[in-house]
């Protein structure tokens, strides 16, 4: 029953025209970075090596596929979990608002299926966003530019991995950033769970999403502690994956702290519509 | 009057004998070279730039044309490559200050001063440690307007016939490095940025291999790609 009452939440989503708004916006957003590289790029890289260009010259092919990945991953990073909140700060709600939760709810399947069934579809259309993400940031850009080595833009320096040491950095950093997203999917849906409108998680989520990087990016010290509990710092984590040496511990610290608030948001999720009042 | 003349042909014979090496030589060894081709290994240490040893091949065509070729990255001095060579193959751009003699790596050398005529050359000042025994150089101090003071040590091996080296090792000067924010942004970094200091050193060795030289180079292969 939970399998089958997932795939109504997964055609539920297809259905709607706001579950295309997310795949759209990405696909238009990667391939307008990758225009503007092909354009431009050259510019953009003399930005970051002017500093070094009095005294070295950078030869080979720097502006590769492997280069606009990482551009284009760095730059969505903040931008993608608001188009997946778009579908799923909806699920649970949406079905208040439009009073379907009723009919939903005299099916054989229990208040904790019904949310287990709504976060696979989450999860689900989350992994399916991650995948267009990595397809198109990765495969299309090695298309157009070719392969290369990765200059990694650091506020510190530049590190150069070589493209033979990368498509595995690349494969981590795909399941760290489906993490990152899966746990804002899921605290959409926690949203979801409290409240009686569409619109409200989405925003809520949105605004705690936009709070935390805010807080996570502030050189303040009376900040520094508070860091480490918020998600948003480890939804980043993708890009230490492209660091060296390789920061184990630190990637699966983050891995933990982003599936541990998965499990808790799913948890409250879960605890709130048991004790939903779903009244006429 | 016999003995004079013999004293004066002795003279003279100890004098050419005893004629020292001129940078002239060294020069003229460059002359030979109308081109090359050779593999290379770049080893970079250089502050604020973390990179691996590369490999590539380079290329080069009398009087500057220069080009590097790899499926890496590879990162070069800007100065002391070809522009060097440029500049000390034309005499009329400079003037020679013979200097001490010192001893490099248990090597005898001589420093030779090379002060440019133009007051517009972006080189303010080469000195060249040439070597005393035979025309090449084994130092150069390179003093320019925009990379500050390069310092190169030159090795030798196969093709020294054409004073090209096996070895070159480059120290130089690396500036402030500033990364925009917009371009390097890590909302995870918990750590307050790291004040660099205003210039840090850093070094780059290049492992030059199977030169060929003399075999002709298109001059089209040097455009831009």
């Amino acid at each position: 029953m939970l399998w089958k009452n997932t795939q109504n939440e997964l055609i539920k989503i297809t259905s709607k025209i706001r579950s295309y708004i997310g795949i759209g916006a990405l696909t238009v957003l990667i391939l307008l970075v990758i225009f503007a590289m092909q354009a431009d790029g050259k510019t953009y890289i003399g930005f970051v090596t002017s500093t070094f260009e009095q005294t070295l010259t950078f030869n080979g092919n720097i502006l590769n596929g492997n280069l606009i990945a990482f551009i284009i991953m760095q730059m969505l990073i903040v931008h993608v979990p608001l188009l997946i909140v778009l579908v799923t700060g909806d699920l649970l709600s949406g079905e208040l608002a439009s009073g379907t939760i009723r009919m939903l709810a005299t099916k054989p399947i229990s208040r904790t299926g019904i949310v287990l069934s709504k976060w696979f579809a989450a999860t689900i259309y989350t992994l399916i966003m991650t995948l267009w993400m990595g397809f198109l940031s990765l495969f299309v850009a090695h298309w157009i530019f070719g392969t290369g080595d990765l200059m990694v833009l650091n506020p510190d320096g530049l590190l150069i991995l070589p493209s033979d040491d990368l498509l595995w950095r690349f494969g981590i950093s795909m399941v760290l950033a489906f993490l990152a997203l899966w746990t804002v999917a899921t605290l959409s849906l926690a949203f979801s769970a409290f409240a009686k409108n569409s619109v409200g998680p989405i925003v809520i989520t949105m605004a705690v999403i936009i709070l935390f990087t805010i807080i996570g990016t502030l050189d303040v010290t009376v900040f520094d502690d508070l860091k480490f509990y918020l998600f948003t710092t480890h939804m980043a984590t993708w890009r230490i994956v492209f660091e060296d040496p390789f920061p184990t511990e630190d990637i699966l610290i983050s891995a933990m702290v982003l599936l541990g608030h998965v499990v808790g948001l799913l948890l409250l999720a879960i605890y709130r519509f048991n004790r939903k009042d779903i009244n006429a | 009057m016999k003995i004079v003349s013999l004293v004066f042909l002795l003279l003279m014979f100890h004098l050419v004998n005893a004629q020292t090496v001129t940078l002239q030589g060294a020069i003229d060894r460059i002359n030979t070279v109308k081109d090359y081709k050779a593999d290379v290994q770049v080893k970079a240490a250089i502050p604020f730039i973390k990179i691996p040893i590369t490999k590539a091949k380079v290329y080069f065509k009398a009087k500057n044309k220069f080009k590097v070729v790899s499926d890496n990255i590879v990162i070069l001095p800007k100065q002391g490559m070809s522009d060097l060579n440029e500049f000390l193959v034309n005499p009329k751009r400079y003037t020679q200050v013979p200097g001490e003699y010192k001893m490099l790596n248990g090597l005898k050398t001589q420093l030779i001063t090379l002060l440019p005529s133009d007051e517009n050359s972006e080189i303010i000042l080469a000195k060249v440690y040439l070597s005393a025994k035979e025309p090449l150089i084994y130092r150069t101090v390179l003093t320019t307007k925009s990379s500050g003071t390069v310092t190169i040590d030159y090795e030798y091996a196969q093709s020294k016939a054409f004073g090209l080296p096996s070895k070159m090792t480059f120290y130089i000067d690396v500036r402030k490095f500033k990364m925009p924010k917009s371009v390097a942004a890590n909302i995870r970094s918990t750590e307050k940025q790291r004040k660099t200091e205003e210039n840090q050193k850093g070094s780059i060795v290049i492992y030059f291999s199977n030169y060929q030289v003399n075999k002709g180079i298109s001059d089209s292969f040097f455009k831009e790609d």
